[in-house]
């Protein structure tokens, strides 16, 4: 520095001479002075770091990309073994199923009401004995078609898995002649016979599902049995009393259009065409929209995001119609009405909030907010509430309050900036014509900083859909979409979420297996969306912002 | 002058116009204090629950055992008339000097009840003090390219536009990253050194976006008044902007180590065991010390809360460890607040 001073640089003529001064008291290496390797190693930082991220996304993408492919094969192999086949009547089963299964609902609903009204259980029983009766009746009805599905899964899990042997096998034959081609000499004998040392057993598709199809007479009649068993039924509905006329009504309904699935089935059956390819977008909208999520299971697993994300969508909900009002209010509570001194306390108390760890919220909403949950739902005054008292400790609803806690303090901190950044004139400007400060408050202040608070909601949105440990833990985990039927008692069902998902399954999947990429695929789909929300947080924030200047 | 005639602004406080006001201002009073009194039960229960657990009624004040030990399986019995509860080790010995036979004894036992979590502190700070040097030495020197040396072209605002956008992807997300790139496709397995790298890379995208912004917030003057007197671009960065960058950076950077010490989805397939005997050092060489899987206590947390029954043993465990965490993790964010205000407070141009 001291050296730099004294340079001269007195005039014009002189000029080449001093840069000369200047320039040779710097040292050089490979032609780069002290400054430029500064600057190379901050970009070589730079670059490293940004590299590094890149990284992530296309690793992500590469390995969520692989299930597309994958998951083709599979769909194939689905239909061609007839597992596509079987699967249409064990849909029919599943619509079966329903109907006693709403009976003893409805049962178990109507004893409890009659408790209530004061009757012992032994009493309520006896009252509903007709009904028990019936249903067991009905369970009956089903039991051939329940033993004949039965019977065609055995066949088609086994002709899928064989067909899969061979599959595998031949890709291992094909690999090693493909190398022995390659090589040369003594190593392509080798690799040669290895290959012949491969046994493929070819798997006469056709002939063994024809095995199958044939069966399809027995089937129709099995399916028309049971049809003719439920008209009967159908015919002497016990008779509830007039409390129960619209279970029975809609049991009616429910059973004829049960009916009309049985037979929409075995038309589907007869045109089923084993060798029709999977259209190529099927693929995707299999995972975008498939509506289960089933893995492990001895007939085919399906990997469709739906319930996770219906799942995952109703937590952030819930968690939103909590701490927007109470992020909001306590933004514009702070910012505008408080007095100096609460304002030192709230403001680091709620931003302190945002430090508590995730799992430790977690924990809390398993150890004592389920449970209060659960005790609160049994009160008298949530009586109106359908499906009230909750048997689930562990629901949409208990999740969704923690996150509440969590998006707080995020949508407070944002918003007071936001109410922070609206210049002082304008406010001042309301006051002194006259209006009351939450006149001011309401019609200058809020709508000036609304942009800010729009994307203050979004990014509590972002937080709350990309946090894991709370839902992992307090969510219920159970991986269905919700029967919206029941109303508002259906917030109250234990949900699965897409992150959840990521972290209950990550650690016990094989690597490169479909399902691993399945869950890669769940990670860049949320990927996406938090992009997408932060995106959008940002240009609401420039586009509408008028508080900049 | 007549009589009659009103101030129209004059504060009248049963007018409707004030009334609603304070009806409204109240309403919004009640919601803020809703929050802190919902967050201050949390606080409340899991301090009072834990400080039985941690702390004692005698010298030393704290529950030595908890702190030092590893867990272990309690085991709960009656002793002679008398309800004896031990953990695992200690039971052992206790037979051995008794001279009983372990098989007469009938006992309960209840599986990470017992013992202490100093492993999980142990392995909490290691990732801590690993993960933050990886990322703070990458992300400051980034923002310092960022913000001094990158010329504003449109790749390095995208490129900015979208480190600012990762900062919001969910830890999940990372946390795969890291299980399918290092765990798998490296091969380093569960390990220390793989769950550095997935939490460095959590929470480079905030050291950067946040470095930056507290660099640019440096008035240019400083820079041209350096650069004027003929000072390189290095000694202009070094005097005239870093030591006013500095609280700044530094504020994040302790926020971003409280984010790192909290989160438990990154470490959970990649870091994490759910329990492990050797302490971190008692390995054979460096390389098998990075490649050692560690305890955490965020993790410790989960596996205790989720994947073990839940009984009154094992709740004094839960709520001790998630004190200690809380514990950690708060005095870092009370610190970063503290830095935050301690800064705004010096630093003003």
């Amino acid at each position: 520095m001291n050296k730099d001073k004294q340079a001269p640089a007195q005039n014009d003529g002189r000029n080449d001479e001093t840069a000369k001064k200047f320039r040779s008291r710097r040292l050089r290496f490979m032609g780069l002075d002290s400054d430029d390797v500064v600057r190379v190693f901050f970009g070589g930082n730079a670059t490293l770091a940004i590299v590094v991220l890149v990284l992530i996304m296309v690793f992500l993408f590469k390995e969520g990309a692989g299930f597309v492919g994958q998951n083709a094969r599979e769909l194939e192999t689905y239909r061609k073994s007839g597992l596509e086949y079987v699967d249409y009547m064990r849909v029919e089963l599943d619509a079966y199923n329903d109907l006693p299964r709403y009976l003893t609902k409805v049962e178990a609903r109507e004893i409890r009401y009659l408790m209530n009204e004061g009757l012992e259980l032994e009493q309520a029983r006896a009252q509903l004995k007709e009904l028990n009766r019936y249903t067991m009746e009905l369970r009956k009805t089903v039991r051939p078609l329940d033993r004949y599905i039965k019977e065609v899964s055995e066949v088609a899990i086994n002709l899928r898995d064989q067909y899969k042997t061979y599959l595998n096998k031949a890709q291992e034959r094909d690999n090693l002649l493909s190398d022995a081609g390659r090589a040369s000499g003594q190593k392509a004998e080798d690799l040669q016979q290895s290959a012949d040392a491969v046994t493929v057993n070819v798997v006469d598709l056709d002939q063994r599902r024809a095995a199958l199809i044939e069966e399809l007479p027995r089937y129709k009649e099995v399916n028309a049995k049971l049809r003719n068993d439920i008209e009967k039924l159908l015919t002497r509905i016990p008779d509830g009393g007039p409390h129960l006329a619209k279970e029975m009504e809609r049991f009616r309904e429910k059973a004829e259009r049960f009916i009309r699935v049985s037979h929409s089935t075995e038309a589907t059956l007869a045109t089923w065409n084993p060798e029709k390819p999977v259209p190529f977008a099927y693929r995707i909208t299999n995972f975008l929209f498939g509506k289960s999520w089933v893995t492990n299971s001895y007939f085919q697993d399906w990997y469709g995001v739906l319930p996770l994300l219906t799942g995952s969508v109703i937590v952030s909900l819930i968690a939103l119609f909590f701490a927007v009002p109470l992020g909001i209010a306590g933004a514009i509570y702070v910012n505008q009405f408080a007095s100096l001194r609460e304002q030192k306390f709230i403001k680091p108390y709620i931003e302190f909030i945002s430090a508590i760890p995730s799992v430790v919220i977690g924990f809390f909403g398993v150890i004592v907010w389920g449970q209060f949950v659960r005790d609160a739902s049994g009160w008298a005054i949530f009586s109106w509430i359908p499906g009230f008292p909750i048997s689930e400790r562990l629901n949409a609803f208990t999740a969704g309050c923690l996150l509440a806690l969590m998006a707080v303090p995020t949508i407070f901190t944002l918003a007071e900036d936001a109410l922070n950044n609206v210049p002082k004139a304008f406010k001042e400007a309301s006051l002194a014509v006259g209006a009351t400060k939450l006149q001011t408050t309401i019609r200058i202040v809020i709508p000036t900083a609304i942009s800010g608070m729009i994307s203050a909601i979004l990014l509590g949105f972002g937080r709350v859909i990309g946090e894991t440990m709370v839902v992992l833990l307090c969510a219920g985990n159970r991986i269905s979409i919700p029967d919206f039927s029941d109303g508002l008692s259906s917030i109250f069902q234990p949900v699965h979420t897409m992150t959840g998902l990521v972290a209950q399954e990550m650690g016990e999947v094989v690597a490169g297996s479909i399902h691993y990429r399945a869950l890669f695929l769940v990670g860049t789909l949320l990927f996406f969306i938090s992009l997408l929300i932060n995106y959008m947080a940002q240009k609401i924030m420039r586009r509408y912002s008028i508080a900049e200047k | 002058m007549s009589e009659n005639k009103q101030n129209p602004f004059q504060y009248n406080a049963k007018s409707w116009l004030y009334r609603r006001e304070r009806i409204v201002t109240s309403t919004l009073r009640l919601m803020t204090y809703f929050v802190i009194l919902c967050a201050s039960y949390l606080f409340l229960d899991i301090i009072i629950k834990g400080a039985g657990t941690v702390f004692s009624s005698s010298f030393p004040f704290v529950n030595v055992e908890f702190l030092t030990q590893s867990p272990e399986t309690l085991h709960v019995f009656e002793w002679q008339g008398e309800k004896m509860e031990m953990a695992d080790s200690t039971f052992r010995n206790w037979i051995t000097e008794n001279g009983l036979d372990a098989t007469s004894i009938k006992t309960e036992t209840y599986a990470y009840s017992g013992g202490g979590i100093l492993p999980a502190i142990i392995g909490t700070i290691m990732l801590v003090i690993g993960s933050m040097i990886i990322a703070l030495v990458l992300g400051i020197l980034s923002a310092i390219y960022l913000s001094e040396y990158a010329r504003d072209t449109k790749f390095i605002r995208a490129i900015r536009l979208s480190i600012v956008n990762l900062a919001g992807v969910p830890s999940i997300v990372f946390g795969l990253f890291g299980m399918g790139l290092f765990v798998l496709f490296l091969g380093w397995g569960v390990s220390l050194i793989a769950g550095w790298f997935t939490l460095a890379f959590m929470v480079l995208p905030i050291i950067i976006t946040a470095s930056e912004q507290s660099l640019r917030a440096v008035p240019k003057g400083f820079r041209e008044g350096a650069l004027a007197l003929g000072a390189t671009k290095w000694q202009t960065i070094r005097t005239n902007v870093l030591p006013y960058a500095m609280p700044g950076i530094l504020t994040s950077s302790v926020l971003s180590v409280a984010r790192v010490a909290g989160e438990t989805a990154p470490i959970m397939f990649t870091a994490a065991y759910a329990m492990r005997d050797k302490m971190p050092w008692e390995v054979d060489s460096f390389w098998g010390f990075l490649k050692q899987g560690v305890m955490a206590l965020p993790y410790h947390i989960y596996v205790v809360s989720s994947k073990i029954p839940q009984n009154e043993y094992t709740a004094r465990m839960q709520y001790g460890t998630a004190l200690v965490f809380m514990m950690v993790v708060a005095t870092i964010a009370i610190l970063s607040i503290y830095l935050r205000q301690k800064a705004r407070e010096r630093y003003r141009w």
